[in-house]
């Protein structure tokens, strides 16, 4: 499945970037997720237990970031599967960090492009069916709020928001 | 005496008193032959329907439920009643003619035996008159020892021939016996190891924990171990005695119920398969293992998984040898057994959810609620598959026979038939059926079977005026609902207009009325009852949006 987000946040786009650019600070935005240590091939162990309708289900994955400070933009790719083994997924997502498109008032603060596609494979997936790909939206607003609400503080703490300014 | 004449004796010798199909030059001289021989022989609108009843027969009773096609075109009408029928290991012998073996440019000729081998049906053939005894006793043997459909195909021609043999049929009965399968001791100590550290058990009966009779034995286990008991779909409310009863184990568990599930250490399966609905692929037990008992050889649980043992046993036997062995060693656990579990039980199957309702519609959740409590408990329940099932089996909580036609193939349509045969199995006790709208219109003009016959069955046709299933898929992924939604014609009216009772019922005060006069006077009767397309089951809910509840 793929899925696209538009996330307007009340900080500039610099602030957002720092944000983004700390993997560890973005993993704590994804409810249910913790990253571990980096390893030698500069890869992620991940944690992330997901709630399909009332079942849940533990993944330990894989995670590759890859960033570009210049462009502002990243990629995480994560693969995993899950405790009883009998579910694989795969998920890719990248995010760029705008201006707010011209003719908006600057610094209003920033927009993030998120673009990210999912696929989800396994005895599960034969028995969630379309739930799964609502769950994974409503993962993917959650993860927007989170972030939101992080990007406004520590816009905050910077004085770098609009209101701020 | 002819070939067909011996044919039906044959039958008649094997037990058989009812019979489920359609006249046709390939089965008509069969069929007159029985008539004399006093079997109850229906005659219905449609072969695959007839199959259906047979099944519906073979499940009430466990014994071979006997349908009819005539050749060729009547036996293509068999297909999805065969592949469910297989699917539900039900014994069945279809009686069919074929195309004369003299005749291959015959307008009916088919091949037969390919036909059954896709639809997973085993297949014997008479192929000359001495035969006759051989291949009735075969067909009769087979679906019974492999408990599943059996046709028998006889040519038309081959039928017409003189039988000589003046010996009497031996009916398949007398050639095998079925012992009681016990379990090895090696297994079993294993088990009793297994169930012995066990802090928190739950025991998932199947339908072979039923039929074996272990009921009593796992109330012993259960009491002694501490464990929850569950049940899986085709099992509901069997043992729901039980203050300790969570209900279906899977996909129709409540949410109380499935955070219990989710602390289990161990699942003692018995007689049950353990597929990937009854534990959700293991996601409702994440760390539990699992002990299981049945009478094959082996049984793989789903997703290539296995039980951490497994025992080839009759349940009942296995379930007294496992008690008496933690007996012996004093084992005595209060696992689930607390105040605290026992209050999260109490009406934990509600769904409390708030919809807003159509206008002139019901709620579905109180309907079936309403249905359970003024049908009397020695009446029986049908339900369907596709979304009915998701009201039905989770709300209807007394304890009855209760038949589920559709679920081994996931068809629609086969739970009239399955109503049909089961009445009539059961020497017309009254049965209630719960069908959708779409699946009950399929096979329509069994209702007339229902009437010509007398049949005390009660339909109530849970109308939402659509394809339910996949209204609500399309609802979740926000594509066009309305290319799902069929309108119906009042089926109250059409009962009626085929000489039974019928009523349209748009609130509970119109359905609980009509209840209340068909229980006075259970006779062939339709309630068309419209259901609101607000209200999603909540297993449609947890699938189709993910939702916890």
């Amino acid at each position: 499945m793929e899925i696209d987000e538009t996330i307007q946040v009340p900080a500039d786009p610099q602030t957002v970037w720092a944000l983004l650019s700390d993997p560890y600070a973005v993993v704590e935005c994804v409810s249910g997720a913790s990253l571990g240590d980096q390893r030698e091939d500069g890869s992620y162990d991940a944690k992330l237990t997901v709630k399909f309708g009332p079942a849940k289900v533990a993944f330990a994955a894989r995670v590759d970031i890859e960033m570009d400070a210049r462009a502002r933009s990243g990629t995480v790719a994560a693969r995993g599967k899950d405790q009883l083994g009998g579910t694989r997924f795969a998920a890719s997502t990248t995010f760029r960090v705008e201006s707010p498109a011209a003719g908006e008032v600057p610094g209003s603060g920033s927009i993030i492009l998120v673009h990210s596609e999912v696929e989800i494979a396994g005895r599960l997936a034969s028995l969630i069916e379309s739930g799964a790909s609502l769950v994974v939206k409503r993962m993917t607003r959650d993860f927007a709020e989170q972030l939101t609400a992080r990007c406004a503080a520590v816009a905050d703490a910077a004085g770098t928001t609009s209101g701020c300014d | 005496m002819k070939v067909y004449q011996r044919l039906a004796q044959a039958f008649r010798q094997e037990g058989v008193t009812a019979t489920f199909g359609m006249m046709g030059d390939g089965n008509m001289y069969w069929v007159t032959e029985l008539h004399k021989l006093g079997v109850k022989v229906h005659e219905v609108r449609h072969e695959g329907a007839g199959l259906g009843m047979a099944d519906g027969w073979a499940r009430t009773t466990r014994s071979p439920g006997v349908a009819t096609a005539t050749c060729g075109p009547g036996v293509t009408q068999l297909a999805t009643g065969l592949v469910t029928a297989a699917r539900a290991r039900s014994p069945i012998v279809v009686f069919c003619g074929e195309h004369p073996t003299i005749d291959e440019e015959y307008i009916q000729h088919f091949d037969q035996s390919r036909f059954a081998a896709a639809c997973e049906a085993g297949f014997v053939r008479l192929g000359t008159p001495e035969t006759t005894d051989e291949v009735v006793r075969k067909a009769f043997h087979q679906a019974k020892l492999e408990s599943r459909p059996v046709m028998l195909s006889c040519p038309m021609d081959i039928q017409q021939k003189n039988f000589d043999d003046d010996e009497a049929y031996r009916p398949s009965a007398e050639l095998f016996t079925r012992g009681t399968i016990h379990p090895d001791d090696a297994a079993l100590e294993r088990a009793a190891d297994i169930i012995a550290e066990a802090r928190k058990p739950v025991i998932i009966v199947g339908r072979g924990g039923e039929w074996s009779g272990a009921g009593e034995a796992i109330l012993r286990l259960g009491e002694r171990i501490g464990a929850l008991l569950a049940t899986s779909l085709m099992a509901r409310t069997f043992l729901n005695e039980s203050e300790w009863h969570a209900g279906i184990s899977g996909t129709y568990a409540s949410r109380p119920a499935i955070s219990l599930f989710e602390e289990a250490d161990v699942v003692i399966g018995v007689g049950a398969s353990l597929n990937r609905y009854t534990t959700e692929h293991g996601y409702q037990y994440p760390n539990a293992r699992y002990v299981q008992i049945d009478v094959e050889p082996h049984v793989m649980m789903s997703g290539g998984r296995f039980a951490d043992c497994y025992l080839q046993a009759d349940a009942r036997v296995a379930v007294e040898a496992i008690d008496r062995l933690l007996a012996l060693r004093s084992v005595n656990n209060t696992g689930y057994r607390t105040p605290d579990v026992k209050a999260r039980l109490v009406n934990h199957q509600v769904d409390r959810k708030e919809f807003l309702l159509d206008p002139g519609t019901v709620d579905p959740r109180e309907s079936v609620v309403t249905i359970d409590e003024l049908v009397p408990p020695e009446f029986g329940v049908l339900s369907g598959s596709g979304m009915t099932p998701g009201f039905a089996n989770m709300l209807m909580t007394r304890r009855r026979r209760m038949v589920q036609s559709g679920h081994f193939f996931g068809c629609i349509g086969q739970m009239l038939p399955a109503a049909i045969g089961t009445v009539v199995a059961m020497d017309n006790n009254p049965s209630v059926l719960l069908d959708g709208d779409a699946s009950f219109m399929m096979h329509l003009a069994e209702f007339e079977t229902v009437v010509r016959y007398g049949l005390p069955l009660l339909v109530v046709v849970m109308n939402n005026e659509c394809l339910g299933a996949e209204y609500y898929k399309l609802d979740a992924k926000s594509m066009d609902v309305n290319t799902a939604v069929i309108a119906c014609p009042d089926l109250g009216a059409v009962a009626v207009s085929m000489g039974g009772k019928g009523v349209l019922a748009r609130s509970d005060g119109q359905l609980r009325a009509a209840v209340k006069q068909w229980v006075a006077n259970p006779q062939p009767m339709i309630i068309d009852l419209r259901i609101s397309r607000t209200v999603p089951s909540v297993p449609y809910r947890r699938i189709h949006y993910g939702l916890d509840e």
